[in-house]
């Protein structure tokens, strides 16, 4: 058995949809004789990932990212290529996986809406075989280091997406997995609740040892939480490297918005370049390696005549598109 | 890294009864969460106790005829109310488990539940399981109560008791071909189109309509070969006209559906996970 809790060798995916033709004679002509387009979702990516490590698997739309999550989670069948998790195949040994992995789908709840989480809990519980004083323990564990206790008797659907994602990270973690797949945990939260989510990924996976594939569009997920970052785009790899040494490199810009509807905003500070906007805003482009935000906002709100300010991450696709023009060039 | 030995996971791989554990798990959890809709659980059973009194009102008018050569003429006076009742209560306690099912596969969170190590479909029917008991408890008493106010006399204790085993293998029967009409989400999106067929077979085979013997008999023999048969038709027969050799031939053959259908059902299951894990949903 490898030392890698993760080995991927030349995966790929390749999705099949069936070409629809237009008009009814289309759609009967469709029926005898398809035609299908294919789609390579992963494209021979190839990787390992050692016990303790978080990583996080990041790109565009579309880029692949999920699909790899389900591969190596076994709801999905590749087209080609091999996967091991705890030197198993996961598609093959789906159930015998499942005690050892823990999933959060960001946009899928895997508890049930009209029930208290105690009873998913509870039920969860059975579902992995963990019964008795050792499951009280790691459940009266959990609640208390995701702040749970107030939330315990409330049906799930009531509860602000924040709360139903802390209790989405608890259920996945009830039968004390050595590996979290997390996909998009922190999609449709607000700051602080991604804050608050973040923190107990990070401390949860500090103190159990445990390893953490994320996939995320917020590059923040990736900075605070992951020790490597990969990076995917259009099935294939584009880099593979350290969190820090890709913040250095990438990850040093912030967008600044100013509302400014009665004057034109000027900044002139070394790292700071001006965007394309709508004329009553002003965007700029901070490199953080040469100018704080701070200094940015001092400088904007010297002039007065500011009504609001954003200060944003870039959007991940543009963070890919420069990871990508990097590293082919 | 911190070790769990209680929470082994090898030990836990190899419990021998951990699915029927988790099986009995989601059968409470189904019925804590019929309970915890008890408006609508009180709704349906006012909607039951209502149906009850019109289609009463329907039949005794009909007993009243006193057609000649109909079962009608020979059952037992009020026997057509108790037939009624029943096959209305195992029809109303069936949960729409396949609209779960639709659900879950046309919105890919079946994939959600693939990740856990155990089988999907048993933990969904057994969830179904669980609210259909609840709700058969409810009504069951709802129409005990409705005899006793109406001044009807309740069913004799054989017959009691025949339902009592009869009534919920019918209702799981009719919660086994709604997990049939269910699945064919996987091949056709909404199950409707199913469930539809389903609904029509049932009022007319499962005697919903009226006791399959009063059809030709053809039709009858037909009727009574068929798991709508099982479902209402015997354990609703039975109550009016017990019998311990018809008793038993019905729980066989209820026995024998539920055993054919749960194989029928997961087969289906396996050929459409087999379109989840290609990615072809």
């Amino acid at each position: 058995m490898s030392s890698a809790v993760i080995t991927v060798r030349d995966l790929r995916k390749t999705y099949r949809y069936a070409n629809r033709r237009g008009g009814f004679f289309g759609a009967i002509g469709g029926a005898f004789s398809p035609s299908y387009k294919l789609i390579d979702a992963v494209d021979g990516i190839s990787f390992e990932i050692a016990a303790g490590e978080r990583v996080a698997i990041i790109g565009p739309n579309g880029a692949g990212k999920s699909t790899t999550l389900k591969m190596l989670s076994g709801i999905l069948e590749p087209t080609s290529g091999e996967a091991r998790v705890f030197d198993l195949v996961p598609w093959r040994q789906r159930k015998a996986l499942a005690y050892r992995i823990g999933v959060v789908f960001g946009q899928r709840s895997q508890l049930w809406g009209e029930l208290p989480a105690r009873d998913s809990f509870a039920l969860l519980g059975h579902i992995y075989d963990q019964r008795g004083a050792a499951f009280d323990k790691r459940l009266a564990e959990l609640i208390e280091r995701f702040d749970l206790a107030s939330l315990m008797g409330q049906p799930v659907q009531r509860l602000s997406l924040g709360q139903r994602m802390r209790c989405e990270i608890t259920a996945s973690l009830l039968h004390a997995p050595s590996l979290l797949f997390l996909d998009e945990p922190t999609i449709g939260l607000d700051i602080t609740a991604k804050a608050a989510i973040r923190d107990f990924i990070t401390q949860n996976a500090r103190e159990e040892g445990q390893t953490v594939v994320l996939t995320s569009h917020d590059t923040r997920d990736i900075e605070l939480v992951c020790d490597r970052v990969i990076v995917i785009n259009q099935g294939r790899i584009v880099v593979d490297q350290p969190t820090d040494q890709l913040r250095r490199q990438f990850l040093a810009h912030k967008l600044v918005t100013l509302h400014a509807p009665s004057r034109v905003v000027q900044i002139d500070l070394p790292g700071v370049t001006r965007r394309p906007s709508e004329p009553h805003l002003a965007v700029f482009e901070i490199d953080t390696r040469k100018v704080r935000v701070e200094q940015v906002i001092a400088a904007a709100l010297d002039g007065g005549g500011i009504d609001d300010i954003t200060i944003e991450d870039p959007p991940m696709e543009e963070v890919v598109r420069e990871i990508y023009a990097v590293a082919h060039d | 890294m911190r070790s769990m030995p209680s929470l082994t996971i090898e030990a836990a791989a190899h419990d021998r009864f951990g699915a029927l554990r988790s099986a009995l798990a989601a059968v409470r959890l189904g019925a804590e969460g019929a309970m915890a809709g008890w408006p609508v659980l009180l709704g349906r059973s006012a909607f039951y106790v209502l149906l009850m009194i019109v289609l009463t009102a329907l039949w005794n008018k009909v007993i009243a005829e006193r057609l000649p050569g109909t079962l009608v003429a020979a059952l037992p006076a009020g026997g057509l109310a108790l037939y009624i009742g029943v096959t209305e209560w195992i029809g109303l306690s069936v949960p729409a488990i396949h609209l779960r099912l639709e659900d879950d596969i046309r919105s890919g969170a079946v994939e959600t539940h693939l990740l856990r190590p155990k089988a999907y479909l048993v933990q969904r029917f057994s969830e179904s399981l669980g609210a259909m008991l609840v709700r058969m408890t409810v009504m069951g008493m709802a129409a005990l109560v409705l005899l006793a106010a109406c001044g009807r006399t309740w069913p004799p204790l054989p017959a009691l008791a025949a339902l009592v085993v009869l009534g919920p293998l019918g209702a799981t029967i009719g919660l086994l071909l709604f997990t049939i009409a269910g699945l064919s989400a996987f091949w056709v999106r909404r199950t409707v189109p199913a469930f539809l067929i389903l609904q029509k077979m049932l009022f007319l085979l499962g005697g919903l309509f009226a006791p399959v013997t009063l059809y030709p008999a053809w039709l009858t023999r037909i009727a009574l070969a068929t798991p709508f048969a099982a479902h209402m038709y015997w354990p609703a027969s039975l109550t009016i006209t017990p019998s311990a050799a018809e008793m038993a031939k019905a729980l066989a053959a209820q026995l024998i559906w539920i055993g054919l259908l749960a194989g029928v059902a997961a087969l289906i299951w396996r050929t459409g996970l087999k379109k989840v894990l290609r990615g072809d949903l």
